[in-house]
């Protein structure tokens, strides 16, 4: 992937969500909204987490939504939301500031995705991209943690 | 070689995201190693000397009377917490 991760169509800052289910499905509607998952992903997204455990937070502060590619993806595509108020997952100790979601279509293809949120985290840029408001801003920052 | 399997629900996002910060404290500790990753299902059957996976999924494994050692982690890219848990395992098996 050679063209910025995210633009207009896949980033909202500051989103208000009621808990971690919703901060889910308004993650993954980012995904829906540009064709890369079908309607039933968030939901397969929440029954794997309450099946398995929040898998999905990876390191404190950051979730990335995902599952099978069998389980609604139809491209490879990421989102980036920042919660207004951070949500606990379940028999988590800190909560979620940031959630990128992404949909893979096999089992190699996302590999620049994983990358760049391995990056974050290694980097240090969670609290930095939870404050944040401008999808410039975002992008430089993430340029800078990629390079 | 040492093989290690990284285990998370979809086998695809966070036990990819561990597996690269699994490679990362390998080369920074100079241990060669065969690094792969799964979703849990698939697990089961795996040959593989060390399972690593997340806390969540720790009362999961233990069902099952697995020979290889398992560690669990709290944050699965805590390249710290990664080094602490692995080493004293590759000490064991005399690959440190």
């Amino acid at each position: 992937m050679t063209e910025t991760y995210f633009t207009k169509d896949n980033v909202q800052f500051n989103v208000e969500v009621n808990d971690w289910k919703d901060a889910i499905y308004k993650s993954v509607a980012l995904l829906r909204k540009n064709g890369f998952v079908t309607d039933d992903y968030a939901t397969e997204v929440i029954n794997n987490v309450k099946k398995y455990g929040p898998y999905i937070v990876i390191y404190p502060g950051i979730a990335i939504p995902h599952t099978r590619p069998e389980n609604g993806a139809l491209k490879v595509g990421v989102s980036l939301v920042t919660l207004k108020t951070p949500v606990y997952f379940k028999d988590t100790s800190s909560p979620v500031k940031i959630m990128i979601s992404f949909s893979a279509t096999d089992n190699e293809q996302h590999l620049e995705i994983i990358k760049m949120i391995v990056k974050i985290v290694e980097n240090g840029l969670i609290d930095k991209i939870s404050t944040m408001t401008s999808l410039a801003d975002l992008n430089n920052l993430i340029g800078d943690g990629i390079s | 070689m040492l093989q290690i399997l990284v285990v998370c629900g979809a086998g695809l996002g966070s036990s990819f995201a561990c597996q690269m910060s699994v490679e990362s404290v390998l080369q920074d500790i100079g241990v060669k190693a065969s690094v792969d990753h799964s979703d849990i299902s698939s697990a089961a059957g795996t040959r593989a000397d060390i399972i690593i996976s997340g806390k969540n999924f720790e009362s999961q494994f233990r069902r099952y009377d697995l020979s290889m050692d398992l560690i669990f982690l709290d944050r699965l890219v805590d390249k710290k917490e990664i080094e602490e848990k692995l080493v004293p395992v590759l000490k064991s098996k005399g690959a440190l």
